[in-house]
């Protein structure tokens, strides 16, 4: 059978396809290149825009009305959408449903704040190329990084090198696995250099982010600034069982009774309090607030003491922040300023029971230039109370001015002055 | 926050709440500003009294954390009358207090993380010593005695409630929840239900009679309540939790459902400043160990 008729067929069908899927003639009698070309004689400075290395898809292919409605909009910018909705029309599940960790601009569809819808110098459109742009809100974090004497190599790759953009599936802090599986990947601490630094202690399966710090330190090793001296001593021993025995890592007591062992002076002075602050004795004892090995905070404090003390104390942080007037320490999460946190002979375990004396600390000149206050001035509303600084204000502050618990000043002077109520 | 804001003593003292006990019939209950004890016989002054305990016979004991004593009073027809000063050297920083049915006054020193036992007259009986089998020792961060004179003691750093009966043989054991904040009291209703507050998480357990573990109570009450740090229940079985750092006085149902609050900061008689304890007697009288304004003030809490 000859071939000549089948081929025949297939030419007709080839020249009769292209005519059968060809786009209807435009509805609107569009001028051509009108989803983009033609903004570009208004828009000139697209032109510059195009010619940067990373641009995205839809204004490479002149597709402006793939964002923009070129007539009207509801929205900024002539956009076909809400600004935060309209990048998901594309890019969907940028976020995982079920992912261990989420970056909030992602999660709150702030795309802008990262990346430049039209075009940019650095890859994924981003708005600035690597850590300068983490450094938008993570600046603190970023600057002491760059200001470390020792610097984590995989910090100066970026910070992509361990945290995803968008979301992790599997590790805290956007972290690409969790810690130390995420760490292992570089370093293996089987290896007999890193054997010898970590004393034989079988630290794969530890959590290196208890003594290290992985976005650089002024410690060698790269340990947290403040190191307990055990460990800047490599004296694992003083606490862990040996490397290699049945117990592992095991402490060797458990609590306030292994700390005792060098800390007793200043366990036995809290012990002796008439108040103990609860966490020194229970639970994990001085682990409740402390790191063991290292940490960013003075007195190895396990984080800000904003975030220590208000993992308890809520309502007394919720307090601080709903107050008008900012009180300093409370401010700057010093805590300590005005109480001691392991024990106290005071109320409300302050460093000073008077509270003339305690604000007298930081407000000298109100202990002599301000409303009689101290042992010598009963307080008009309560014959057992004599005026103190308290009497007037609430240290962590209130909704009114002047950490005043009344709003305005003379209906709190008016309780004691009450001749001059109106 | 409505907690801080305080409102004028001389104005009728507090909230009319409705109680709605589970499936009660409806009550009402409003906590009026009775009388206020600043004073010892001697006219001295309270100092930051912490602990209050009160029984039918008209007896009111404060431990006058501040003075390092205890001091009795009598109670009658809403009057206070001073009558004895305790001070014995066995305490030192009295908190809370019980007393049981015969009058005698058992403390807890918190200093010294024991439960002290006096007699009626206020002598030295010794320290309440549990021995719970696998327990070294027992450390007491708050407890309640029953109306049959059981002993349930909070033993935070063990994570456990002791339950012992009057001549101290431990007859119960209950766990704390693990998952929770800090607890800080546990009470007993007329029924043996004991319960347990978590401070933090504002949030009361509860155990039956008998069992075994603690169930939570209802949802957290954290949205009114600061810091509830005592917990006691009343002869209808409404609990009343102390909010230390709120100054007043959170109702729940026995189903833990909130009542209302009542009470609010301030210095005057009838506001609190940092309240500690609270104690109800048969008569529906309430007294509150009102610490930071180094007084003790009795409440009338009249049902509708």
């Amino acid at each position: 059978m000859s071939a000549r008729p089948f081929i025949l067929v297939l030419a007709v069908a080839a020249l009769a396809g292209p005519a059968a899927a060809a786009p209807p003639a435009p509805k609107f009698k569009l001028k051509p290149g009108a989803a983009g070309q033609v903004c570009l004689e208004c828009h000139p400075d697209f032109a510059d825009r195009l010619k940067k290395p990373f641009v995205h898809t839809p204004v490479r292919s002149k597709d402006c009305v793939g964002c923009h409605n070129p007539h009207a909009s509801d929205h900024g910018k002539l956009l076909a959408a809400d600004a935060n909705a309209i990048c998901a029309t594309c890019h969907k599940d940028v976020v995982a449903k079920n992912a261990k960790s989420t970056h909030p601009p992602a999660t709150q569809q702030k795309c802008g704040e990262c990346h430049d819808p039209h075009a940019s110098n650095a890859k994924a459109n981003l708005v600035k190329a690597g850590p300068d742009l983490c450094a938008t809100c993570h600046k603190t974090l970023v600057d002491g990084a760059k200001a470390s004497k020792f610097k984590h190599r995989a910090v100066e790759n970026g910070c992509g090198s361990c945290h995803e953009a968008h979301a992790s599936a599997t590790g805290l802090k956007l972290l690409k696995a969790d810690v130390p599986q995420l760490c292992l990947g570089c370093h293996k601490v089987d290896g007999p250099i890193l054997m010898k630094k970590h004393m034989n202690y079988p630290v794969a399966k530890a959590r290196c982010t208890s003594c290290h710090d992985p976005h650089g330190s002024n410690v060698r090793g790269m340990l947290y600034n403040t190191v307990h001296a055990p460990v800047a001593k490599g004296m694992c021993g003083q606490c862990h069982e040996a490397p290699g025995s049945p117990r592992g890592f095991e402490p060797k007591q458990a609590g306030l009774a292994l700390c005792r062992g060098c800390h007793v002076q200043n366990i036995n002075k809290m012990m002796d309090k008439n108040r103990l602050h609860r966490p020194v004795t229970e639970g994990a004892a001085c682990l409740s607030c402390h790191g063991p090995h290292a940490s960013k905070e003075k007195g190895l404090l396990k984080a800000d003491m904003r975030t220590v003390c208000g993992s308890c104390h809520a309502d007394t942080i919720k307090r601080g922040d709903m107050s008008v007037t900012k009180h300093e320490p409370i401010k700057n999460s010093e805590c300590t300023s005005c109480h001691d946190p392991h024990g106290s002979d005071a109320a409300l375990m302050l460093v000073k029971a008077e509270s003339p004396e305690l604000c007298g600390k930081c407000h000298d000149w109100q202990k002599h230039s301000s409303h009689p206050v101290g042992a010598k001035y009963v307080d008009p509303r309560n014959k057992n109370l004599t005026l103190q600084c308290l009497s007037c204000h609430r240290a962590h502050g209130t909704e009114f001015k002047s950490m005043m618990p009344y709003a305005t000043v003379p209906e709190t002077c008016t309780k004691c002055h009450e001749k001059f109520t109106r | 926050m409505t907690v801080l804001r305080a409102i004028d003593a001389r104005v009728i003292v507090s909230l009319v709440v409705v109680l709605a006990a589970s499936g009660a019939r409806a009550q009402s209950v409003a906590f009026k500003h009775q009388a206020t004890v600043y004073r010892d016989a001697k006219d001295g002054k309270l100092s930051a009294p912490e602990g209050v305990a009160c029984n039918d016979a008209g007896l009111l004991v404060i431990a006058d954390t501040g003075n390092a004593r205890l001091l009795t009073y009598f109670v009658k027809e809403g009057a206070v009358t001073p009558a004895a000063e305790v001070k014995v050297p066995q305490l030192k920083h009295p908190v809370r207090l019980q007393l049981d049915s015969k009058g005698n006054m058992l403390v807890l020193d918190r200093k010294l993380r024991k439960i002290a036992r006096l007699d009626a007259k206020g002598a030295f009986q010794g320290y309440v010593d549990l021995k719970p089998a696998g327990v070294t020792e027992v450390v007491p961060t708050s407890f309640k005695v029953d109306r049959g004179d059981n002993l349930y003691v909070l033993d935070t750093a063990a994570a456990k409630v002791f339950v012992a009966d009057s001549s101290g043989a431990v007859t119960a054991t209950l766990p704390l929840p693990a998952d929770a904040g800090a607890f800080m009291d546990v009470a007993v209703d007329a029924g043996g239900i004991v319960y347990v507050l978590d401070a933090v998480r504002a949030t009361v357990w509860s155990a039956a009679k008998g069992a075994t573990a603690f169930s939570p109570l209802g949802k957290s009450f954290k949205d009114y309540a600061s810091f509830p740090t005592y917990l006691t229940a009343n002869n209808r079985g409404v609990l009343l939790a102390v909010d230390q750092n709120g100054a007043g006085l959170v109702l729940l149902g026995q189903d833990g459902s909130y009542l209302g609050r009542q009470l609010s900061l301030g210095w005057t008689d009838g506001l609190l400043y940092y309240p500690s304890q609270i104690c109800l007697d048969a008569q529906g009288d309430a007294f509150v160990a009102d610490r930071s304004n180094n007084r003790v003030q009795m409440f009338t809490s009249i049902a509708q």
